[in-house]
């Protein structure tokens, strides 16, 4: 990856070069998840239509895959807590980037956010140093790409997905790709023992109906981590 | 799952998922937030994705019913993970498990 900051002229192409580049690293594992969610979606109890949907729409992988296979065994509300709960650290994301838009046009600040996925934030939190118009063609060059990457891979996931033989198990495919993704996102120990406590949790409490071990877990998790968080700052400061 | 119930999912997820990306950018641009929060949210993301998978890996009826190969597979996929770095080999080491020991088993 590759950091630059070449000076904006009206001569600068629409299409940032040097952001297709950064995101090819990062885009390429996101293809067999879609692919995946591609194929959950034809085996959810979710209509197809709707479930194809959730990629231009959503576009947020652990969320869309969450929809989609706890449908018809949750309950809506509990699909919507589970969604919104996953999608909480877009808040962090939120925060992190805001002084990035401080100095962008208002259409910018309603529009990019709406592609602010990890990879996105990945790539665009150490654009800051560039002025605000290289900012805005980095974002929306590798943002837009990504979301028509995603938009390409559900859709063939949705249609080789009927032909695929049952015993090929890609029904157990998800909760792998999900184990993947929380070893991504431990990044420190309370981070760990927030995903540690949290999957203890749910596996106590997986009997609860419409899936609720999955927010008690979350919540559990979450809070064992604020506390490791404050027993550490409390050392530091002896 | 009706087309209602199915659509409000949708609608709401897709306004809830913007809204948490959104909020703090047009609301906060010029502010901080206090620590204690920031802390609490970058652990929200572990604890959740946690708690997913071993929901949809272990099923409703328990550990008891996992079988030799699905959790051998998560847990190659595990392995696979912190080796490589790459949602990739991810998949690959985990289904290439799945589908090895359950050919055995």
């Amino acid at each position: 990856m590759t950091v630059t900051s070449a000076d904006a002229s009206d001569r600068t192409p629409i299409v940032d070069r040097q952001a297709l580049a950064d995101l090819l690293p990062v885009a390429v594992p996101a293809v067999p998840f879609g692919f995946v969610i591609g194929l959950a979606i034809t085996e959810s109890a979710m209509p197809a239509w709707v479930g194809w949907l959730t990629a231009p729409l959503v576009f947020a992988g652990a969320a869309q895959l969450a929809m989609i296979t706890l449908a018809g065994s949750a309950s809506v509300w509990a699909i919507i807590t589970a969604v919104l709960v996953i999608n909480t650290r877009h808040l962090m994301y939120s925060a992190a980037l805001a002084p990035s838009f401080r100095q962008q046009p208002t259409w910018m600040r309603w529009f990019a956010p709406f592609l602010l996925v990890d990879q996105v934030f990945a790539l665009a939190s150490i654009q800051s140093h560039r002025s605000p118009l290289e900012f805005r063609r980095y974002y929306l060059t590798m943002a837009i790409a990504l979301w028509l990457v995603w938009n390409t891979v559900v859709p063939l996931g949705m249609l080789i997905g009927p032909v695929v033989p049952e015993a090929w198990r890609l029904d157990y495919a998800p909760p792998i790709m999900f184990a993947g993704l929380t070893l991504f996102a431990v990044n420190k120990v309370p981070a760990g023992v927030a995903a540690i406590v949290g999957g203890f949790v749910s596996l106590m409490t997986v009997g609860l109906r419409d899936r609720l071990g999955i927010v008690v877990g979350a919540v559990v998790g979450v809070l064992a981590a604020a506390l490791v968080e404050q027993a550490m700052a409390n050392r530091a400061t002896r | 799952m009706s087309l209602s119930a199915a659509l409000l999912v949708l609608a709401v997820a897709t306004l809830g998922t913007y809204f948490a990306r959104s909020s703090l950018i047009l609301l906060l641009a010029d502010r901080t937030l206090p620590v204690g929060v920031e802390r609490a949210l970058t652990n929200v993301g572990p604890a959740v994705l946690a708690a997913l998978t071993i929901n949809l890996a272990v099923g409703s009826d328990g550990l008891g019913s996992i079988e030799l190969a699905e959790g051998a597979s998560i847990l190659v996929a595990s392995v696979v993970t912190v080796w490589k770095r790459s949602l990739i080999w991810t998949f690959v080491a985990g289904m290439a498990t799945l589908w090895i020991l359950s050919a055995l088993t």
